[in-house]
């Protein structure tokens, strides 16, 4: 009971939140909404019993990339914009894509009806930490590298030519 | 709660992103359709973890995978939008049609 | 003697191919002597072998393997052997010893007569290469050397009758004969093929053999001999084709000597009598063949009635002699005919020999400007006048005797026919008489010539001699063992119907063996029945006898003089008959009217072919293949075209349109079209 209010509340609240970020005009409001969902996100994490998840979510989305947005959403937007219309021309054929692909996903969904948690959570840092250092080392160091690589190509690209 | 509950959670988030990635003018607002995208990845990885694999973090390693990358992936998306910005003067998806002919 | 025949025709040739290659053109090289030498030795063997079938050799053939071929028919395998040799009978053998004798004596005289010609030494060539042509055809056992040897003397014919081809004369004259014995050989050539198809060989004893057993039907063999017939005719001058013999005189005067009066002309006769068994069994054809042979010698005789031209005469009266010979062969009289040919050959070739000699003597032809030459040509003219008693059939020489058999057989043939061959006979007494009267005797009608006129020297003058020889004797010589030499063929198949005949013919001429003939108790040694048949009934015997001085007395009493007054009345009388005889019986002009007919022919097949033919067909097949051609590349233009810029059309359309999908450069619509693909995919794969 307790736990379907929670995933049901959850739940509404990321899908909420994607739908505003994805309908509303004021681009600052849009990307709020976004940090709202991904914390949404993070919260259903914690109803999987995935804790560390639920912990890298809060601490790398929402706060570092939802934050990163608003920052970008800051810098780039203009007092003018906040009052366009932020929805393009094809709204409706986006629409029935998304329409008739929900059909199939949905039905995909539906097959694992039946398929019920038998186990209690548990823990997973320690389980993490062992596989990503263990079995999982060299995507481990790779990521880094690519974050690293991300760095720089952010630091090369917003290089001034005048500076 | 099945599994097909967070399935259909993660596929409304994905669907979600998939408009916003189609219909959102703003160039920052496709990216973070994208991100929607993301995390709906995540929520079924995850969810499959719980249901189908119970004792194992295959899933939520992979899950802190997606995250880490797109993290990057925003920095270095942030970065060539302000470097678009500089030349162009603009943020609106519309413009952007170099590509054309 | 016999084994060595085969060299007869083989030696004369050899010396003509010798002094062709060997000798140069010179008009006073000693080269003729070799052709002359080569021909006495011809004569020599064919003196031995005549000798050999007078004591009664039987018939000789000796073959050699020439060709084979093999054909399958029905699903049999033959193989046809083509030998090539010699078949020697009594006929073959005095024809050959005839042809060689006149043959050296006139290579002889010409050694004297063209002796400043430019073209000396070809002129002896081509008389050599006649007569081994002539000699092959007379013995060879295989009829295809026959007809080779038979159109090889056509060739040397035309090559001597045009000998002197600058002028325009010996052109025309040469062309005529050789077209003329071609059509005559067409028959020949038909009549050969039939021979082969029907009997499967060309080996002459075979021939006979097949003919004598009867294995001919006589449809078949009638249109054999009817082509037969026709090559005689050609080659012989008979009735319709003797147009070319008169105008053959154009030659050189021993070249007609041997060629024109002894030898080629004899030829048709010869391969008649040759192929006799072939006439045998088509009794129809030697019916027409007598009849041909009667109209020839009286149109012929006719003809020489009218002409001045003294080599003129002579041609009419070959061809008229020939007409006797054909006419006696178509009787029945075979013995006859080869009789009458040996002892045609040597007075007619000692009159074209002594006419050489008058002409040699005066420049000229015509005998209008002659006259009185006995005193000047004595030589010349006791000759010729010895050679027109034969030909004219007085007794003792040898042409009465000859033409006495052929009378015989004739009124045995057919009566009608037998008055216009006495007719005819009479008139060859009148007009060769005429001829003498005319050159020799009187007083001469143009001073000029006559002052110049000269004998011949010794090199023509002997031949004459010589030949004269023969012409007396001959007739009595051979009219004894000319049945053993020459018989009659028979044919066996017909054999039970031919015993009656002799014993029909044993009651007629009965009589007449007892009468005053020096060569009856000869005969009467011999107990064939043949034998009886050479005889007339006595009163025409004494008939000929009356009439034949009664016309030469005639003769003598119109041109014994200078003028002959009474002649050119009766010319001016008859001139019709007389215009329609120096026409030649408008022989000339009907051949020419066929040859304007055929060239019109020919006019017109060439007509159709250019403007039917080539116009409707070709050109038409040509205009439909144009518009064929127009179709296919309207159809190319319309639909292939089209089809292939359609496909092309196509592709740029779709690559225009699916361009304009993305031509604006706008990434989202990009995004839009894989949404689209993922929706389709999720939706496809996902639900099934």
């Amino acid at each position: 009971m307790f736990e379907q209010i929670v995933f049901w509340s959850l739940a509404a609240l990321t899908l909420g939140s994607a739908l505003c970020v994805v309908l509303m005009r004021n681009t600052v409001h849009s990307s709020l909404f976004l940090g709202l969902s991904l914390a949404g996100v993070a919260g259903l994490y914690g109803s999987l019993g995935a804790d560390f998840l639920f912990a890298a979510q809060i601490m790398v989305y929402v706060s570092g990339i939802a934050v990163l947005i608003m920052f970008a959403v800051m810098l780039l937007g203009r007092a003018s914009d906040l009052h366009l219309r932020q929805v393009n021309d094809r709204w409706m054929a986006a629409l029935l894509v998304c329409g008739v692909s929900a059909v199939g996903l949905c039905k995909v969904a539906a097959s694992f009806r039946l398929a019920f948690a038998t186990t209690p959570t548990k823990p997973g840092t320690h389980a993490l930490g062992r596989l990503f250092l263990g079995e999982y080392l060299l995507p481990f160091e790779l990521v880094s590298l690519v974050l690293l690589a991300a760095l720089l190509g952010a630091v090369f690209f917003t290089h001034s030519e005048k500076a | 709660m099945t599994l097909a509950h967070y399935l259909a959670v993660g596929s409304g988030l994905f669907l979600i992103g998939v408009f916003g990635a189609l219909t959102r003018r703003n160039i920052i607002g496709i990216l973070m359709s994208v991100e929607l995208m993301f995390n709906a990845a995540n929520i079924n990885l995850a969810a499959f973890d719980r249901f189908l694999h119970p004792g194992g973090v295959a899933g939520q390693s992979l899950a802190l995978f997606v995250i880490a990358v797109a993290a990057a992936e925003v920095v270095v998306g942030l970065a060539l939008l302000l470097a678009i910005y500089r030349n162009a003067d603009t943020v609106y998806a519309e413009d952007f049609n170099l590509l054309k002919g | 003697m016999l084994e060595h025949a085969y060299l007869i025709p083989l030696i004369p040739f050899a010396a003509s191919l010798i002094m062709f290659f060997g000798a140069k053109e010179d008009p006073h090289s000693p080269a003729p002597w070799i052709g002359v030498g080569a021909m006495l030795i011809s004569l020599g063997l064919s003196v031995s072998v005549l000798l050999a079938f007078l004591g009664g050799a039987a018939t000789y053939e000796r073959n050699w393997h020439w060709f084979s071929f093999a054909t399958t028919m029905g699903g049999k395998h033959f193989v046809h052997d083509m030998p090539i040799g010699v078949l020697i009978d009594g006929g073959a053998a005095l024809v050959s010893v005839v042809v060689c004798f006149v043959s050296s004596l006139v290579q002889i005289y010409s050694i004297a007569y063209m002796h400043d010609d430019k073209r000396y030494k070809r002129y002896f060539c081509f008389v050599s290469f006649f007569t081994a042509a002539m000699l092959g055809l007379v013995l060879s056992s295989n009829l295809l050397v026959t007809f080779a040897c038979w159109e090889l003397m056509g060739l040397t014919s035309y090559l001597l009758i045009g000998f002197w081809f600058e002028r325009e004369g010996p052109c025309e004259a040469q062309k005529k004969a050789f077209m003329t014995t071609k059509l005559g050989d067409s028959g020949l050539y038909l009549a050969l093929l039939f021979l082969y198809s029907l009997a499967g060989s060309f080996q002459i004893s075979q021939l006979g053999q097949f003919f004598s057993m009867g294995y001919a039907p006589a449809a078949v063999a009638a249109v054999i001999a009817l082509g037969i017939l026709v090559g005689a005719a050609g080659k012989s001058a008979q009735f319709p084709l003797f147009i070319w013999l008169p105008d053959a005189m154009q030659g050189p005067t021993p070249g007609s000597a041997l060629i024109h009066a002894a030898t080629m002309v004899a030829a048709g006769i010869y391969v008649v009598a040759r192929l006799y068994f072939v006439f045998l069994a088509a009794p129809d054809v030697m019916a027409l063949a007598a009849w041909v042979g009667c109209i020839t010698a009286f149109m012929a005789a006719a003809m020489a009635l009218v002409s001045y031209d003294i080599k003129g005469v002579l041609a009419f009266s070959t061809i008229s002699q020939l007409g006797f010979m054909m006419c006696a062969l178509g009787a029945g009289g075979y013995t006859a005919a080869l009789f009458h040919l040996t002892t045609h050959a040597f007075f007619k070739a000692l009159l074209f020999l002594g006419a050489g000699c008058v002409i040699h003597a005066v420049h000229t032809n015509d005998m209008r400007e002659m006259g009185g030459l006995w005193t000047k040509l004595p030589v010349t003219f006791w000759t010729m006048l010895a050679a027109c008693c034969a030909i004219a059939g007085l007794p003792l020489f040898s042409g009465s005797y000859s033409k006495d058999m052929i009378l015989a057989y004739v009124w045995e043939f057919s009566k009608p026919m037998f008055w216009v061959m006495l007719g005819t006979a009479l008139m060859t007494a009148f007009y060769m008489f005429r001829l003498i009267f005319l050159t020799f005797t009187g007083k001469d009608r143009d001073h000029e010539k006559f002052h110049h006129a000269h004998e011949a020297p010794g090199l023509m003058t002997v031949p004459l001699v010589l030949l004269v020889i023969p012409t007396i004797v001959s007739g009595l010589a051979l009219n004894g063992v000319i049945f053993k030499l020459a018989p009659k063929p028979v044919l066996h198949f017909q054999t039970a119907a031919a015993h009656e005949v002799p014993a029909d013919a044993h009651a007629a001429p009965a009589p007449a063996p007892a009468e005053a003939h020096a060569e009856a108790p000869a005969a009467q040694h011999h107990g064939d029945e043949h034998h009886q048949e050479g005889h007339l009934p006595p009163f025409l015997h004494y008939l000929l006898w009356v009439l034949v001085p009664a016309s030469i007395a005639f003769s003598f009493f119109l041109y014994r003089g200078p003028k002959y007054p009474v002649a050119d009345a009766l010319k001016s009388a008859l001139a019709p008959a007389f215009t329609l005889l120096e026409r030649r019986w408008y022989m000339d002009d009907l051949f020419n009217v066929l040859v304007r007919v055929s060239d019109r022919v020919a006019a017109l097949c060439f007509w159709v072919d250019a403007n039917v033919v080539d116009r409707v067909f070709v050109d038409g097949w040509g205009l439909v293949m144009r518009v064929f051609a127009h179709l296919s590349d309207l159809f190319d233009a319309l639909f292939v075209d089209r089809t292939v810029d359609g496909f092309g059309g196509l592709t740029n359309d779709v690559g225009v349109g699916l361009r304009s999908f993305v031509k604006d450069g706008q990434v989202q619509e990009y995004l839009m079209y894989a949404a689209i693909a993922f929706s389709l995919a999720a939706t496809l794969i996902l639900t099934r």
